[in-house]
């Protein structure tokens, strides 16, 4: 079986290609154009205020570790992939034009776009793809990939020990950075580390300079080979004080400032000039019950969770948090993932919820002690014991620095409530992966008929049955109520008056712009 | 005066090593950095790889000999988040540290000192109470609530200054009042209470009573007596400017040292931090160092009491 899921691009890419020949052609003949006046020339600069302070560690793909979505806020920007997220299409063939699949699943063959050069003129091939591959942190590929071959210039295969239907979820999607390429040759002349002072790539946009902490300067690639870019220079600035990135943005110093608060947000809708646009959707908020398998906790009544969860007013939360931009979700799987099952979030009705108490044998509610919010979203997890308390149910929040609570989830020391984020990117079988079965990484523990239904999906090679496996298994995660998702965290940022285009959610769910030849100035 | 040199040299390295002893092990009082450079969900193999790569898998005593070693070669070790030298990493912020710290030096001073002078020489009176006010303010507003208000009005309402970042003049001047405020209420505190000690002296009074003109009695007697602890001060909190702007440089995205350190501090970032205190520290040390030589100079009295 050769079924290029890549083919249907091709052949659009091919009429297209033909139509603007022909169209081209005649306006040759009738009005002497030339191709160079054709292509718009990049032109001016824009400014983005980021609420991070950018690493070079996310200048190279082979630093990109598994499930960390940030370095792809640069790489979108200097990098490529053989297949990535493109508006409307999860996998896009990019330096790949298509690729096949063997009738067994277990082999994968890329055709790479022929003829294009690097950001230095280095030019591209197969085993720029190998060594790529071979540099990438994802631990699960290198596991599940018997061998990698250049079958020549423009043709790699991907071998699998055992077909493996997350292979593209994990090489063609933000779950890793393994199908982004770097230049060999460069990369070994300069190591990796003049390689950080000084990224070459094949993304839109080169490298011009880095002041660490301070910003990261690049400019358009007019060899890019999807389109050129209509912006000459993107500047972005690390501003960590929200405020600071309001103003700057009032006094058009930056055009876009990412992640203000609603308080902020609600400014920037009183200032004519400015417009307010929302991005994310890739982080679930939800509260996890850490004590729900200890058999002495009220926690273990699945009535009790079902409780909570109908205490929560999802709707005003988000409004509070986010003005009303985060939709409110009944799984910790986005809507728009691969196999996600639609679950329509619990109503906000703490009647119901106080008699599912009294029938659990807990009429004037207990105290179930601590609650750990998701740094930095300490006001959500406020929220969530007001409302807990309204029904009995009290707690504390434990506010906790960033790494210490990464590290207590992790090592399961965590006791009580947890108002987490699940961010893991993929489809619905990548994003559950580590908290749903036993041995998951933030799993304080499981039930046994799901972590069997996790393990057959993981196998399973038909696309209908692993559909059906998953969507079953994310309807026994509601039926339990093993999570009380809460809603997809949606957050505002400020768009200044210069900006006709700042491509927020192109790509779905992405919160950054992307991609970064789609940005656009306004032009006199 | 060799031995009370030599002695002095002594205490100061003595600080030095406390100071690096003190910083080395308060840093990592604050937890594993290997759990932030990972991100969450990674595994214990990740983090043991990260570990290793910056030496964190090594003996707390063995850490501190290996930094140690490094810093008498002048190597202050790489940012792990920057994965950059600290030194060059401190150099490039320096230039912006120095102009801010100096701006809002001279701000402070020429601020504080006449205030200080003005309420001590009209003590218990109107421009008394105006400088107390003046220092209250000074000292009681956080800086980071007088950058945003000063953004907030002299940039977002007037349009008048840039909000943030380097470049020019008048990105400075936000920045450096914010951080100059609050020095020039010390200032202006010390100045006065300086003021009114060597104002109560018997040689200011004997001045007086050879009929000198008030303010030559205070320009010249009094207020060049009464500057010395204040200039003292001053080295020291120019010191403090260049090093400890956290707030401000935070606020105004000024690209200096403070933010650097507080990036160090948010990053967990054991070189940027230890480096940016050591280096602040050795500079006290030595202004202290320095100061006490002059000192001793001048007063032969202090070196034979030592």
């Amino acid at each position: 079986m050769r079924a290029s899921r890549g083919s249907g691009y091709v052949d659009r890419a091919l009429r297209t290609r033909w139509a603007g020949a022909i169209v081209l052609a005649a306006a040759m003949a009738f009005g002497g154009m030339n191709t160079a006046a054709a292509q718009t020339k990049p032109e001016g600069e824009m400014r983005f205020a980021m609420y991070v302070t950018l690493a070079p560690a996310w200048f190279d793909p082979g630093e990109s570790a598994v499930g960390v979505l940030t370095p792809f806020w640069v790489m979108y920007a200097m990098h490529d992939a053989l297949v990535k997220p493109m508006p409307g299409q999860r996998s896009a063939p990019s330096l790949a034009e298509s690729w096949t699949v063997s009738k067994d699943q277990r082999v994968y063959e890329f055709t790479l776009r022929s003829g294009l050069k690097f950001h230095n003129g280095d030019p591209f091939t197969a085993d720029d793809v190998l060594f790529s591959f071979k540099r990438s942190k994802a631990a699960l590929l290198h596991e599940k990939v018997k061998e990698v071959v250049a079958v020549d210039p423009i043709h790699v295969r991907f071998v699998m020990h055992e077909p493996w239907p997350d292979f593209m979820t994990f090489y063609g999607t933000l779950v890793s950075g393994a199908g982004w390429i770097v230049p060999k040759k460069y990369m070994e002349q300069v190591g990796p580390e003049g390689f950080k002072r000084h990224p070459v790539g094949l993304g839109p946009y080169k490298f011009v300079s880095n002041t660490p902490g301070v910003e990261l300067v690049l400019e358009a690639f007019e060899g890019h080979w999807h389109k050129v870019p209509t912006v000459k220079r993107l500047v972005f600035k690390s501003i960590p004080e929200a405020t600071t990135r309001l103003a700057m943005l009032m006094r058009d110093e930056v055009d876009v400032a990412y992640l203000l608060d609603a308080s902020l947000a609600e400014t920037v809708k009183r200032t004519p000039k400015l417009k307010l646009a929302f991005s994310g959707g890739i982080g679930t908020t939800y509260i996890d019950f850490l004590d729900m398998w200890d058999p002495k906790s009220p926690w273990a009544d699945q009535r009790v969770r079902q409780a909570a969860s109908l205490a929560i007013d999802r709707k005003a939360i988000s409004e509070a948090e986010t003005l009303g931009a985060s939709p409110p979700n009944g799984n910790v799987v986005p809507p728009g993932f691969e196999f996600a099952l639609k679950i329509p979030a619990d109503p906000y009705d703490p009647a119901r919820a106080k008699q599912l108490l009294a029938e659990a044998g807990y009429p004037n509610g207990f105290d179930a002690g601590d609650l750990y919010p998701w740094p930095p979203y300490f006001s959500t997890g406020e929220a969530v014991t007001g409302y807990l308390g309204a029904i009995g149910i009290k707690s504390r929040v434990r506010t906790m620095e960033r790494a210490a609570f990464y590290a207590a989830l992790a090592t399961k020391k965590l006791k009580g409530l947890c108002v987490c984020v699940n961010a893991v990117y993929g489809n619905a079988s990548s994003r559950l992966s580590e908290t749903v079965p036993s041995d998951g990484v933030f799993a304080y523990g499981g039930f046994p008929d799901v972590d069997e239904m996790f393990r057959a999906q993981t196998v399973e090679t038909d696309v209908g049955k692993r559909e059906n496996l998953l969507h079953k298994l994310q309807q026994t995660l509601h039926d339990r109520f093993r999570f009380a998702p809460i809603y997809d965290y949606v957050w505002a940022s400020g768009i200044g008056p210069r900006v006709e285009e700042p491509a927020l959610m192109l790509i779905a769910p992405y919160p950054w712009a992307a991609p970064l030849e789609e940005v656009r100035l306004k032009r006199p | 005066m060799k031995q009370f040199i030599a002695r002095r040299i002594g205490y100061s390295l003595l600080s030095l090593l406390l100071l690096s002893l003190t910083i080395f092990l308060f840093i990592r009082l604050t937890g594993d950095p290997a759990s932030l450079l990972a991100e969450p969900g990674a595994s214990a193999a990740d983090i043991a790889a990260i570990q290793k790569k910056f030496g964190l898998d090594q003996p707390v005593w063995y850490q501190y000999i290996y930094f140690m070693g490094n810093l008498l070669r002048g190597d202050l070790g790489e940012s792990f988040y920057y994965q950059t030298p600290v030194l060059e990493l401190y150099l490039s912020r320096l230039p912006n540290s120095l102009l801010l710290a100096s701006v809002a030096m001279s701000f402070s001073l020429l601020l504080g000192i006449p205030t200080g002078i003005l309420a001590a020489v009209r003590v218990g009176r109107f421009w008394d109470t105006v400088g107390k006010f003046f220092a209250l303010l000074g000292l009681s507003l956080p800086s980071f609530l007088v950058g945003l208000l000063l953004i907030l009005f002299f940039s977002v309402y007037l349009e008048w200054l840039p909000s943030s970042g380097s470049g020019g003049f008048l990105n400075l001047l936000m920045p450096a009042f914010a951080l100059g405020w609050y020095f020039a209420a010390a200032h202006m505190r010390l100045t006065r209470s300086s003021m009114l000690e060597v104002m109560g002296s018997e040689y200011i009074k004997l001045a007086r009573l050879k009929g000198l003109p008030e303010f030559k009695v205070i320009a010249k007697h009094a207020f060049k007596n009464a500057l010395i602890p204040v200039m003292t001060l001053a080295g020291i909190n120019l010191i403090n400017m260049i090093n400890v702007a956290v707030v401000v440089e935070t606020v105004f995205a000024w690209p200096g040292i403070g933010r650097l350190l507080y990036e160090g501090i948010s990053f967990r970032d054991f070189p940027i931090v230890q480096g940016v205190v050591i280096i602040g520290g050795s500079m006290i040390v030595a202004v202290n160092l320095l100061v006490d030589i002059v000192y001793a100079f001048v007063d032969p009295r202090i070196r034979l009491e030592a």
